[in-house]
Protein backbone atom coordinates (compact mmCIF):
# COMPACT_ATOMS: atom_id res chain seq x y z
CA UNK A 1 0.00 0.00 0.00
CA UNK A 2 2.41 2.50 1.23
CA UNK A 3 4.37 1.51 -2.44
CA UNK A 4 1.28 2.34 -4.21
CA UNK A 5 0.88 5.91 -2.08
CA UNK A 6 4.19 6.63 -3.44
CA UNK A 7 3.51 5.81 -6.90
CA UNK A 8 0.48 8.25 -6.96
CA UNK A 9 2.39 10.86 -5.07
CA UNK A 10 5.22 10.91 -8.02
CA UNK A 11 2.46 10.99 -10.61
CA UNK A 12 1.38 13.85 -9.03
CA UNK A 13 4.66 15.44 -8.42
CA UNK A 14 6.04 14.75 -11.80
CA UNK A 15 2.53 16.33 -13.22
CA UNK A 16 1.60 18.77 -10.52
CA UNK A 17 2.19 21.56 -12.90
CA UNK A 18 -0.73 20.39 -15.42
CA UNK A 19 -2.81 19.95 -12.43
CA UNK A 20 -2.64 23.34 -11.16
CA UNK A 21 -2.84 25.52 -15.11
CA UNK A 22 -6.23 23.00 -15.24
CA UNK A 23 -7.29 24.12 -11.63
CA UNK A 24 -6.14 27.57 -11.20
CA UNK A 25 -8.72 29.49 -13.82
CA UNK A 26 -11.64 27.78 -10.98
CA UNK A 27 -9.69 27.98 -7.63
CA UNK A 28 -8.05 31.47 -8.35
CA UNK A 29 -11.24 32.97 -9.53
CA UNK A 30 -13.36 31.56 -6.58
CA UNK A 31 -10.30 32.23 -3.58
CA UNK A 32 -10.28 36.23 -5.54
CA UNK A 33 -13.91 36.25 -4.95
CA UNK A 34 -14.01 34.91 -1.44
CA UNK A 35 -10.94 35.33 -0.02
CA UNK A 36 -11.14 38.29 2.94
CA UNK A 37 -7.77 39.83 4.99
CA UNK A 38 -7.84 36.49 7.11
CA UNK A 39 -6.07 33.92 7.24
CA UNK A 40 -7.77 31.68 9.10
CA UNK A 41 -10.83 32.51 7.12
CA UNK A 42 -9.09 31.92 3.56
CA UNK A 43 -7.34 28.44 5.02
CA UNK A 44 -10.63 27.41 5.97
CA UNK A 45 -12.67 27.55 2.33
CA UNK A 46 -9.23 26.49 1.07
CA UNK A 47 -9.62 23.49 3.25
CA UNK A 48 -13.23 22.78 2.28
CA UNK A 49 -12.37 22.83 -1.12
CA UNK A 50 -9.49 20.63 -0.66
CA UNK A 51 -12.01 18.41 0.87
CA UNK A 52 -14.57 18.12 -1.64
CA UNK A 53 -11.47 17.41 -4.31
CA UNK A 54 -10.42 14.85 -1.93
CA UNK A 55 -14.22 13.50 -2.27
CA UNK A 56 -14.23 13.10 -5.89
CA UNK A 57 -10.77 11.89 -6.21
CA UNK A 58 -11.52 8.48 -3.56
CA UNK A 59 -15.31 8.58 -5.71
CA UNK A 60 -13.26 8.14 -9.17
CA UNK A 61 -10.86 5.66 -7.06
CA UNK A 62 -13.98 3.60 -6.11
CA UNK A 63 -15.16 3.87 -9.95
CA UNK A 64 -11.85 3.37 -11.71
CA UNK A 65 -11.59 0.58 -9.47
CA UNK A 66 -15.28 -1.15 -10.10
CA UNK A 67 -14.91 -0.33 -14.01
CA UNK A 68 -11.88 -2.52 -14.23
CA UNK A 69 -13.01 -5.38 -12.24
CA UNK A 70 -15.95 -5.42 -14.65
CA UNK A 71 -13.65 -5.58 -17.54
CA UNK A 72 -14.72 -2.41 -18.58
CA UNK A 73 -11.89 -0.01 -19.92
CA UNK A 74 -13.25 3.20 -20.92
CA UNK A 75 -14.95 6.24 -19.46
CA UNK A 76 -17.97 6.61 -21.37
CA UNK A 77 -17.45 9.64 -23.43
CA UNK A 78 -20.25 12.17 -22.23
CA UNK A 79 -18.36 12.24 -18.47
CA UNK A 80 -16.01 14.63 -18.87
CA UNK A 81 -18.22 17.73 -20.82
CA UNK A 82 -21.30 16.64 -18.41
CA UNK A 83 -18.88 17.16 -15.47
CA UNK A 84 -17.26 20.53 -16.94
CA UNK A 85 -20.56 21.62 -17.94
CA UNK A 86 -21.82 20.95 -14.12
CA UNK A 87 -18.76 22.91 -13.01
CA UNK A 88 -19.54 25.54 -15.13
CA UNK A 89 -22.89 26.08 -13.87
CA UNK A 90 -21.89 25.93 -10.57
CA UNK A 91 -19.40 28.85 -10.95
CA UNK A 92 -21.95 31.01 -12.62
CA UNK A 93 -24.24 30.16 -9.31
CA UNK A 94 -21.83 30.53 -6.99
CA UNK A 95 -20.78 34.00 -8.92
CA UNK A 96 -24.37 35.16 -9.11
CA UNK A 97 -25.56 34.13 -5.52
CA UNK A 98 -22.72 36.32 -3.97
CA UNK A 99 -24.12 39.38 -5.61
CA UNK A 100 -25.30 41.78 -2.81
CA UNK A 101 -28.68 43.47 -2.60
CA UNK A 102 -28.25 46.67 -4.33
CA UNK A 103 -25.53 45.98 -6.42
CA UNK A 104 -26.82 43.09 -9.21
CA UNK A 105 -29.53 42.69 -11.79
CA UNK A 106 -33.03 42.20 -9.97
CA UNK A 107 -32.58 38.71 -10.88
CA UNK A 108 -29.96 38.06 -8.49
CA UNK A 109 -31.22 40.28 -5.51
CA UNK A 110 -32.51 37.84 -3.85
CA UNK A 111 -31.32 37.48 -0.57
CA UNK A 112 -29.58 33.79 -0.29
CA UNK A 113 -28.94 31.58 2.57
CA UNK A 114 -25.01 32.42 3.13
CA UNK A 115 -24.63 28.64 3.22
CA UNK A 116 -25.63 28.70 -0.35
CA UNK A 117 -23.33 31.51 -1.51
CA UNK A 118 -20.33 29.69 -0.34
CA UNK A 119 -19.86 26.02 -1.65
CA UNK A 120 -16.19 24.98 -1.49
CA UNK A 121 -17.02 21.92 -1.22
CA UNK A 122 -19.11 21.54 -4.10
CA UNK A 123 -16.50 23.29 -6.00
CA UNK A 124 -13.65 21.62 -5.10
CA UNK A 125 -15.71 18.34 -6.02
CA UNK A 126 -16.50 19.26 -9.15
CA UNK A 127 -13.31 20.44 -10.08
CA UNK A 128 -12.04 16.89 -8.90
CA UNK A 129 -14.34 15.18 -11.16
CA UNK A 130 -12.84 17.26 -14.30
CA UNK A 131 -10.99 14.97 -15.78
CA UNK A 132 -7.04 16.90 -16.46
CA UNK A 133 -4.67 14.67 -18.17
CA UNK A 134 -2.57 14.15 -15.33
CA UNK A 135 -6.20 12.74 -13.76
CA UNK A 136 -6.57 10.36 -16.71
CA UNK A 137 -3.24 9.31 -16.49
CA UNK A 138 -4.01 8.10 -12.95
CA UNK A 139 -7.64 6.96 -13.89
CA UNK A 140 -6.01 4.68 -16.44
CA UNK A 141 -3.68 2.93 -13.87
CA UNK A 142 -6.69 2.41 -11.37
CA UNK A 143 -8.47 0.71 -13.92
CA UNK A 144 -5.72 -1.78 -14.48
CA UNK A 145 -5.33 -2.65 -11.01
CA UNK A 146 -8.93 -3.55 -10.29
CA UNK A 147 -8.79 -3.00 -6.32
CA UNK A 148 -10.47 -0.34 -4.20
CA UNK A 149 -8.38 -0.56 -1.32
CA UNK A 150 -5.23 0.11 -3.20
CA UNK A 151 -6.87 2.49 -5.51
CA UNK A 152 -7.77 4.49 -3.06
CA UNK A 153 -3.77 4.47 -1.87
CA UNK A 154 -2.57 5.52 -5.27
CA UNK A 155 -5.68 8.54 -5.38
CA UNK A 156 -4.76 9.32 -1.54
CA UNK A 157 -0.76 9.90 -2.93
CA UNK A 158 -1.88 11.41 -5.84
CA UNK A 159 -4.31 14.48 -4.00
CA UNK A 160 -1.28 14.92 -1.48
CA UNK A 161 1.35 15.91 -4.08
CA UNK A 162 -1.56 18.02 -6.80
CA UNK A 163 -2.40 19.82 -3.83
CA UNK A 164 0.83 21.04 -2.83
CA UNK A 165 1.20 22.58 -6.15
CA UNK A 166 -2.67 23.98 -5.52
CA UNK A 167 -1.69 25.58 -2.29
CA UNK A 168 -0.01 28.53 -3.14
CA UNK A 169 -2.52 30.57 -4.23
CA UNK A 170 -3.34 30.95 -0.76
CA UNK A 171 -0.15 33.51 -0.34
CA UNK A 172 -1.76 36.58 -2.09
CA UNK A 173 -5.34 36.03 -0.01
CA UNK A 174 -4.84 38.10 2.82
CA UNK A 175 -4.28 41.26 1.17
CA UNK A 176 -8.15 41.23 -0.85
CA UNK A 177 -10.15 43.86 -0.44
CA UNK A 178 -14.04 44.24 -1.06
CA UNK A 179 -12.92 45.49 -4.67
CA UNK A 180 -10.94 42.43 -5.54
CA UNK A 181 -13.49 40.22 -4.28
CA UNK A 182 -16.01 42.16 -6.78
CA UNK A 183 -13.11 40.93 -9.92
CA UNK A 184 -13.13 37.66 -8.39
CA UNK A 185 -16.76 37.34 -8.68
CA UNK A 186 -16.68 39.03 -12.28
CA UNK A 187 -14.04 36.62 -13.29
CA UNK A 188 -15.97 33.28 -11.71
CA UNK A 189 -18.72 34.33 -13.58
CA UNK A 190 -16.75 34.81 -17.03
CA UNK A 191 -15.14 31.17 -16.36
CA UNK A 192 -18.45 29.72 -15.25
CA UNK A 193 -20.06 30.82 -18.56
CA UNK A 194 -16.72 29.80 -20.11
CA UNK A 195 -16.66 25.89 -18.65
CA UNK A 196 -20.90 25.80 -19.08
CA UNK A 197 -20.37 26.55 -22.90
CA UNK A 198 -17.09 24.05 -23.61
CA UNK A 199 -18.84 21.61 -21.51
CA UNK A 200 -22.04 21.81 -23.63
CA UNK A 201 -20.27 21.93 -26.93
CA UNK A 202 -18.52 18.38 -25.76
CA UNK A 203 -22.14 17.49 -25.24
CA UNK A 204 -23.99 18.17 -28.38
CA UNK B 1 -1.71 75.39 -16.69
CA UNK B 2 -2.83 78.08 -15.60
CA UNK B 3 -3.21 80.99 -18.39
CA UNK B 4 -2.00 84.48 -17.21
CA UNK B 5 0.81 85.31 -19.56
CA UNK B 6 0.35 87.63 -22.50
CA UNK B 7 -0.28 85.52 -25.99
CA UNK B 8 3.46 86.37 -27.11
CA UNK B 9 4.81 85.17 -24.24
CA UNK B 10 2.71 82.03 -24.32
CA UNK B 11 3.86 81.52 -28.19
CA UNK B 12 7.39 82.24 -26.58
CA UNK B 13 6.55 79.26 -24.53
CA UNK B 14 4.91 77.11 -26.82
CA UNK B 15 7.72 77.52 -29.36
CA UNK B 16 10.21 76.30 -27.01
CA UNK B 17 8.06 73.61 -25.76
CA UNK B 18 7.24 72.49 -29.28
CA UNK B 19 11.64 72.34 -30.45
CA UNK B 20 11.96 70.29 -27.27
CA UNK B 21 9.67 68.00 -28.58
CA UNK B 22 10.33 67.90 -31.80
CA UNK B 23 13.99 67.60 -31.33
CA UNK B 24 13.61 63.71 -30.08
CA UNK B 25 11.27 62.89 -32.30
CA UNK B 26 13.38 63.80 -35.41
CA UNK B 27 15.78 62.14 -34.28
CA UNK B 28 14.39 58.63 -33.18
CA UNK B 29 11.79 58.64 -36.32
CA UNK B 30 14.37 59.74 -38.64
CA UNK B 31 16.05 56.50 -37.11
CA UNK B 32 12.92 54.49 -37.35
CA UNK B 33 11.71 55.36 -40.60
CA UNK B 34 14.57 56.04 -42.20
CA UNK B 35 15.87 52.18 -42.58
CA UNK B 36 13.46 52.00 -45.33
CA UNK B 37 11.98 55.42 -46.26
CA UNK B 38 12.90 58.93 -47.41
CA UNK B 39 13.97 60.97 -43.85
CA UNK B 40 11.54 63.33 -44.70
CA UNK B 41 8.30 61.78 -43.66
CA UNK B 42 9.73 61.10 -40.39
CA UNK B 43 10.28 64.98 -40.45
CA UNK B 44 6.79 65.54 -41.20
CA UNK B 45 5.53 63.32 -38.49
CA UNK B 46 7.78 65.25 -36.56
CA UNK B 47 6.70 68.49 -37.26
CA UNK B 48 2.90 67.36 -36.71
CA UNK B 49 3.85 66.24 -33.60
CA UNK B 50 5.42 69.26 -32.53
CA UNK B 51 2.72 71.44 -34.16
CA UNK B 52 0.53 69.36 -31.56
CA UNK B 53 2.79 70.10 -28.74
CA UNK B 54 3.00 73.70 -29.98
CA UNK B 55 -1.28 74.51 -30.05
CA UNK B 56 -1.39 72.34 -26.06
CA UNK B 57 1.09 74.53 -24.35
CA UNK B 58 -0.21 77.70 -25.92
CA UNK B 59 -3.75 77.30 -25.59
CA UNK B 60 -3.86 74.64 -22.79
CA UNK B 61 -6.70 72.59 -24.11
CA UNK B 62 -4.14 69.14 -23.62
CA UNK B 63 -7.22 66.78 -24.44
CA UNK B 64 -8.30 68.58 -27.76
CA UNK B 65 -5.27 68.71 -29.55
CA UNK B 66 -4.04 65.37 -27.63
CA UNK B 67 -6.99 63.71 -29.48
CA UNK B 68 -5.87 64.84 -32.85
CA UNK B 69 -2.74 63.71 -32.67
CA UNK B 70 -3.77 60.16 -31.30
CA UNK B 71 -6.54 59.50 -33.53
CA UNK B 72 -4.41 60.48 -36.72
CA UNK B 73 -1.73 58.00 -35.00
CA UNK B 74 -4.56 55.39 -35.27
CA UNK B 75 -5.96 56.25 -38.79
CA UNK B 76 -2.28 55.93 -39.96
CA UNK B 77 -1.76 52.99 -38.15
CA UNK B 78 -4.93 51.40 -39.90
CA UNK B 79 -4.16 53.49 -43.45
CA UNK B 80 -0.89 50.98 -43.35
CA UNK B 81 -1.59 47.90 -41.71
CA UNK B 82 -5.44 47.73 -42.44
CA UNK B 83 -6.99 49.19 -45.29
CA UNK B 84 -5.05 46.35 -47.58
CA UNK B 85 -7.89 44.03 -46.18
CA UNK B 86 -10.69 46.72 -48.05
CA UNK B 87 -8.78 46.91 -51.17
CA UNK B 88 -4.98 46.32 -52.89
CA UNK B 89 -4.13 49.91 -53.12
CA UNK B 90 -3.29 50.20 -49.43
CA UNK B 91 -1.04 47.11 -49.62
CA UNK B 92 1.99 48.37 -48.02
CA UNK B 93 5.43 48.50 -49.17
CA UNK B 94 7.53 49.29 -46.44
CA UNK B 95 7.57 48.28 -42.82
CA UNK B 96 5.41 45.13 -43.26
CA UNK B 97 5.72 43.62 -40.24
CA UNK B 98 3.00 45.01 -37.60
CA UNK B 99 4.15 45.79 -34.28
CA UNK B 100 4.02 43.28 -32.03
CA UNK B 101 0.56 43.59 -30.29
CA UNK B 102 0.59 45.14 -27.28
CA UNK B 103 -2.84 44.12 -25.90
CA UNK B 104 -1.78 40.23 -26.28
CA UNK B 105 1.00 40.88 -23.82
CA UNK B 106 -0.75 41.10 -20.73
CA UNK B 107 -3.57 38.41 -21.05
CA UNK B 108 -0.52 35.66 -22.17
CA UNK B 109 2.14 37.04 -19.23
CA UNK B 110 1.83 33.77 -17.52
CA UNK B 111 2.39 31.85 -20.74
CA UNK B 112 5.45 34.46 -21.21
CA UNK B 113 6.83 32.98 -17.71
CA UNK B 114 6.62 29.55 -18.33
CA UNK B 115 8.48 30.23 -21.60
CA UNK B 116 10.67 31.84 -19.94
CA UNK B 117 11.40 29.29 -17.32
CA UNK B 118 11.42 26.66 -20.24
CA UNK B 119 14.03 28.56 -21.77
CA UNK B 120 16.10 28.78 -18.12
CA UNK B 121 15.88 25.04 -17.83
CA UNK B 122 16.77 24.18 -21.39
CA UNK B 123 19.68 26.94 -21.88
CA UNK B 124 17.53 28.14 -24.77
CA UNK B 125 18.85 31.68 -23.85
CA UNK B 126 17.39 32.53 -27.77
CA UNK B 127 14.20 32.49 -26.71
CA UNK B 128 14.41 35.44 -24.10
CA UNK B 129 13.00 37.41 -26.98
CA UNK B 130 9.61 38.55 -24.59
CA UNK B 131 12.07 39.91 -21.89
CA UNK B 132 13.12 42.43 -24.11
CA UNK B 133 10.00 43.15 -25.00
CA UNK B 134 9.03 43.50 -21.13
CA UNK B 135 12.07 45.56 -20.59
CA UNK B 136 10.26 48.19 -22.79
CA UNK B 137 7.03 48.00 -21.66
CA UNK B 138 8.64 48.40 -18.09
CA UNK B 139 10.14 51.71 -19.28
CA UNK B 140 7.35 52.83 -21.03
CA UNK B 141 5.02 52.08 -17.77
CA UNK B 142 7.64 54.00 -15.59
CA UNK B 143 7.77 57.02 -18.11
CA UNK B 144 3.95 57.23 -18.95
CA UNK B 145 1.83 54.97 -16.68
CA UNK B 146 -1.65 54.86 -17.30
CA UNK B 147 -1.19 57.41 -19.99
CA UNK B 148 -0.04 54.89 -22.35
CA UNK B 149 -3.95 54.25 -23.44
CA UNK B 150 -5.06 57.70 -24.09
CA UNK B 151 -1.29 58.88 -25.97
CA UNK B 152 0.50 55.82 -27.47
CA UNK B 153 -1.93 53.06 -28.10
CA UNK B 154 -3.21 52.44 -31.82
CA UNK B 155 -6.03 51.06 -30.98
CA UNK B 156 -7.32 53.24 -28.15
CA UNK B 157 -7.25 56.06 -31.03
CA UNK B 158 -9.43 54.65 -32.81
CA UNK B 159 -12.22 54.35 -30.18
CA UNK B 160 -10.95 58.08 -28.30
CA UNK B 161 -11.46 59.69 -31.97
CA UNK B 162 -14.39 58.34 -32.53
CA UNK B 163 -16.11 58.81 -29.26
CA UNK B 164 -15.70 62.53 -30.26
CA UNK B 165 -17.32 62.48 -33.09
CA UNK B 166 -21.27 62.14 -31.44
CA UNK B 167 -22.62 65.42 -30.55
CA UNK B 168 -24.50 64.17 -27.65
CA UNK B 169 -24.71 60.85 -25.74
CA UNK B 170 -27.37 58.56 -27.89
CA UNK B 171 -27.37 56.30 -24.93
CA UNK B 172 -26.60 57.04 -21.25
CA UNK B 173 -24.20 54.56 -19.50
CA UNK B 174 -23.52 56.50 -16.34
CA UNK B 175 -26.04 54.65 -14.39
CA UNK B 176 -24.14 50.88 -14.76
CA UNK B 177 -20.97 51.73 -16.35
CA UNK B 178 -19.25 51.79 -12.48
CA UNK B 179 -20.73 48.69 -11.83
CA UNK B 180 -19.14 46.96 -14.87
CA UNK B 181 -16.24 49.04 -14.50
CA UNK B 182 -14.00 46.16 -13.32
CA UNK B 183 -14.88 43.79 -16.16
CA UNK B 184 -11.76 44.18 -17.71
CA UNK B 185 -9.29 43.51 -14.82
CA UNK B 186 -11.80 40.19 -14.57
CA UNK B 187 -11.32 39.48 -18.09
CA UNK B 188 -7.66 39.93 -17.65
CA UNK B 189 -7.46 37.50 -14.84
CA UNK B 190 -9.27 34.79 -16.51
CA UNK B 191 -7.46 35.11 -19.89
CA UNK B 192 -4.59 35.01 -18.10
CA UNK B 193 -5.38 31.46 -16.57
CA UNK B 194 -7.14 30.07 -19.17
CA UNK B 195 -4.88 30.89 -22.06
CA UNK B 196 -1.94 28.99 -19.64
CA UNK B 197 -4.85 26.41 -19.11
CA UNK B 198 -4.52 25.34 -22.83
CA UNK B 199 -1.55 27.26 -23.77
CA UNK B 200 -3.57 29.16 -26.04
CA UNK B 201 -3.92 32.83 -27.27
CA UNK B 202 -7.39 32.99 -25.98
CA UNK B 203 -7.81 36.65 -26.43
CA UNK B 204 -6.79 36.95 -29.90
CA UNK B 205 -8.94 33.79 -30.14
CA UNK B 206 -11.76 34.57 -29.13
CA UNK B 207 -11.95 39.05 -28.36
CA UNK B 208 -9.74 40.62 -30.03
CA UNK B 209 -11.75 42.88 -32.49
CA UNK B 210 -8.58 43.76 -34.87
CA UNK B 211 -7.87 40.02 -36.12
CA UNK B 212 -10.24 40.58 -39.50
CA UNK B 213 -7.31 38.95 -41.10
CA UNK B 214 -9.36 35.88 -40.51
CA UNK B 215 -6.07 34.39 -38.88
CA UNK B 216 -6.26 33.05 -35.27
CA UNK B 217 -9.47 31.63 -35.87
CA UNK B 218 -10.29 27.93 -35.13
CA UNK B 219 -10.89 25.79 -37.68
CA UNK B 220 -14.31 24.26 -36.25
CA UNK B 221 -17.16 25.56 -37.95
CA UNK B 222 -19.58 26.02 -34.48
CA UNK B 223 -16.42 27.46 -32.71
CA UNK B 224 -15.37 30.10 -35.73
CA UNK B 225 -18.90 30.87 -35.67
CA UNK B 226 -18.65 31.66 -32.10
CA UNK B 227 -15.24 33.68 -32.70
CA UNK B 228 -17.17 35.94 -35.71
CA UNK B 229 -19.48 36.71 -33.13
CA UNK B 230 -17.62 37.71 -30.59
CA UNK B 231 -15.14 39.31 -32.75
CA UNK B 232 -17.77 41.80 -33.98
CA UNK B 233 -19.65 42.11 -31.09
CA UNK B 234 -15.82 43.54 -29.59
CA UNK B 235 -15.17 45.47 -32.82
CA UNK B 236 -19.03 47.27 -32.19
CA UNK B 237 -17.40 47.75 -28.48
CA UNK B 238 -14.99 50.15 -30.74
CA UNK B 239 -16.87 51.85 -33.49
CA UNK B 240 -20.15 51.95 -32.65
CA UNK B 241 -20.37 52.28 -29.05
CA UNK B 242 -18.34 55.75 -29.04
CA UNK B 243 -20.28 57.02 -31.78
CA UNK B 244 -23.73 56.04 -29.45
CA UNK B 245 -21.97 56.89 -26.12
CA UNK B 246 -19.13 59.12 -26.63
CA UNK B 247 -17.30 56.78 -24.29
CA UNK B 248 -14.61 54.78 -24.64
CA UNK B 249 -16.65 51.68 -24.40
CA UNK B 250 -13.87 48.83 -25.60
CA UNK B 251 -10.63 50.50 -23.97
CA UNK B 252 -13.26 50.87 -20.39
CA UNK B 253 -15.06 47.56 -20.25
CA UNK B 254 -13.26 45.18 -22.88
CA UNK B 255 -9.84 46.00 -23.00
CA UNK B 256 -7.38 43.43 -20.69
CA UNK B 257 -4.64 45.60 -21.09
CA UNK B 258 -6.23 49.05 -19.79
CA UNK B 259 -6.70 46.75 -17.17
CA UNK B 260 -3.07 45.62 -16.74
CA UNK B 261 -1.83 49.28 -17.46
CA UNK B 262 -4.49 50.31 -14.55
CA UNK B 263 -2.96 48.11 -12.03
CA UNK B 264 1.39 48.55 -13.13
CA UNK B 265 0.66 52.19 -13.95
CA UNK B 266 0.70 53.09 -9.97
CA UNK B 267 4.87 52.86 -10.66
CA UNK B 268 4.55 55.93 -12.82
CA UNK B 269 4.23 59.03 -10.41
CA UNK B 270 2.13 61.11 -12.83
CA UNK B 271 -1.30 61.75 -11.45
CA UNK B 272 -4.64 64.24 -12.20
CA UNK B 273 -5.70 65.02 -8.86
CA UNK B 274 -8.39 66.95 -7.83
CA UNK B 275 -8.74 69.98 -5.35
CA UNK B 276 -11.39 69.01 -2.73
CA UNK B 277 -11.50 73.06 -1.76
CA UNK B 278 -12.23 74.13 -5.53
CA UNK B 279 -14.85 71.81 -6.14
CA UNK B 280 -18.41 72.80 -6.64
CA UNK B 281 -19.84 69.10 -6.84
CA UNK B 282 -21.37 69.80 -10.94
CA UNK B 283 -20.05 66.77 -11.64
CA UNK B 284 -18.97 67.50 -15.40
CA UNK B 285 -15.68 66.13 -14.73
CA UNK B 286 -17.70 62.70 -14.21
CA UNK B 287 -19.99 62.98 -17.54
CA UNK B 288 -16.50 64.07 -19.72
CA UNK B 289 -14.59 61.15 -18.63
CA UNK B 290 -14.56 59.22 -21.55
CA UNK B 291 -13.50 55.98 -19.49
CA UNK B 292 -16.01 55.86 -16.93
CA UNK B 293 -12.87 56.51 -14.73
CA UNK B 294 -14.69 58.84 -11.95
CA UNK B 295 -17.34 58.63 -9.48
CA UNK B 296 -19.29 60.48 -7.48
CA UNK B 297 -17.31 60.09 -3.66
CA UNK B 298 -19.74 60.44 -0.62
CA UNK B 299 -20.06 64.49 -0.52
CA UNK B 300 -20.80 64.96 -4.27
CA UNK B 301 -17.11 65.16 -4.56
CA UNK B 302 -15.03 63.41 -7.57
CA UNK B 303 -13.10 60.54 -7.04
CA UNK B 304 -10.42 59.28 -9.41
CA UNK B 305 -10.22 55.50 -9.96
CA UNK B 306 -7.05 53.67 -11.27
CA UNK B 307 -8.56 53.31 -14.78
CA UNK B 308 -7.99 57.07 -15.11
CA UNK B 309 -5.21 57.48 -17.73
CA UNK B 310 -4.41 61.17 -18.24
CA UNK B 311 -6.36 62.24 -20.99
CA UNK B 312 -6.90 65.41 -19.74
CA UNK B 313 -10.91 65.80 -20.57
CA UNK B 314 -11.64 66.62 -17.27
CA UNK B 315 -9.36 69.36 -16.97
CA UNK B 316 -10.95 71.07 -20.05
CA UNK B 317 -14.27 69.98 -18.61
CA UNK B 318 -13.88 71.71 -14.74
CA UNK B 319 -15.46 74.90 -14.66
CA UNK B 320 -13.52 75.72 -11.33
CA UNK B 321 -10.07 74.17 -13.05
CA UNK B 322 -9.75 72.42 -10.23
CA UNK B 323 -8.23 69.31 -11.51
CA UNK B 324 -4.87 69.14 -12.58
CA UNK B 325 -1.85 67.07 -13.77
CA UNK B 326 0.18 66.21 -10.40
CA UNK B 327 3.25 64.16 -9.49
CA UNK B 328 1.70 61.80 -6.09
CA UNK B 329 -0.67 64.73 -5.65
CA UNK B 330 2.17 67.24 -5.57
CA UNK B 331 2.37 70.36 -8.17
CA UNK B 332 5.43 72.30 -8.81
CA UNK B 333 5.90 75.49 -7.55
CA UNK B 334 4.93 78.17 -10.19
CA UNK B 335 8.03 80.31 -12.10
CA UNK B 336 8.08 83.08 -14.65
CA UNK B 337 9.45 83.44 -17.99
CA UNK B 338 9.59 81.70 -20.92
CA UNK B 339 11.82 79.16 -19.58
CA UNK B 340 9.76 79.25 -16.03
CA UNK B 341 6.46 78.65 -17.05
CA UNK B 342 8.09 75.14 -18.46
CA UNK B 343 8.72 73.92 -15.16
CA UNK B 344 5.43 72.46 -14.56
CA UNK B 345 3.91 68.98 -14.08
CA UNK B 346 1.39 69.34 -17.40
CA UNK B 347 4.40 70.17 -19.30
CA UNK B 348 6.80 67.50 -18.12
CA UNK B 349 4.21 65.16 -18.91
CA UNK B 350 2.72 66.04 -21.77
CA UNK B 351 6.74 66.38 -22.98
CA UNK B 352 6.75 62.44 -22.28
CA UNK B 353 3.95 61.41 -23.07
CA UNK B 354 3.77 62.97 -26.81
CA UNK B 355 7.10 62.22 -27.21
CA UNK B 356 6.93 58.56 -26.59
CA UNK B 357 3.88 58.48 -28.30
CA UNK B 358 5.45 60.04 -31.26
CA UNK B 359 7.96 58.06 -31.06
CA UNK B 360 6.36 54.82 -31.13
CA UNK B 361 4.10 55.42 -34.03
CA UNK B 362 7.46 56.60 -36.31
CA UNK B 363 7.45 52.58 -37.22
CA UNK B 364 3.86 53.31 -38.83
CA UNK B 365 3.45 57.06 -39.30
CA UNK B 366 5.83 58.33 -41.97
CA UNK B 367 5.24 55.25 -43.63
CA UNK B 368 1.16 55.96 -44.03
CA UNK B 369 2.28 59.17 -45.05
CA UNK B 370 4.21 58.13 -47.84
CA UNK B 371 1.10 55.25 -48.84
CA UNK B 372 -0.82 57.73 -49.21
CA UNK B 373 1.83 60.63 -50.90
CA UNK B 374 2.22 57.10 -53.62
CA UNK B 375 -1.58 56.74 -54.16
CA UNK B 376 -2.09 60.35 -54.38
CA UNK B 377 0.74 60.48 -57.35
CA UNK B 378 -0.43 57.56 -58.93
Amino acid sequence: MPALFSEGFLLGLSIGFYCLSSCLPLLAPYMLAEGKAVWKFNSYIFMLFLGGRFAAYMLFALLASLAGKAGQYAMPPWLLPASMAATGLLMVYLAAARVSGGAGPCLLKKDLNPFFKRLPFALGFVTGVNICPPFAAAFIRLMEMADILKGFAYFCGFFSATSLFISPVLLGTPWLGRRANEIGRLTLLIAGLWYTALGLKGLF
Amino acid sequence: MEITASPRQRAATAGVFAALVFIPVLFFSSMIAGREISRLYALAWALFTAGAAYAINYSGRVSFYRRIFFSVSALAFLVHFKFSLFSKVFTASCFTDTPFCHIAMAPYFLNYLYQQYLALMSGGWKLWGPLTLGAAWLFLTIALGRGWCSWVCFYGGIDDGLSSLARRQLIQIDRWALKVRDLPAALLIFIMLVSLAYMLPVYCLWLCPFKITGSFLDQEGYLKGLQYGLMFFAMAAVVIGPLLTKKRIFCSFLCPFAAWQAFWGRLNPFRISAEEAKCIGCLNCVAACPMSAKSCAPGGKPEILAYCNLCGQCLEACPVRGIRYTVLGLELPAAEGVLGRLVTVECFFVFSALTLGSVFASLWAPAALRDVVKIMSH
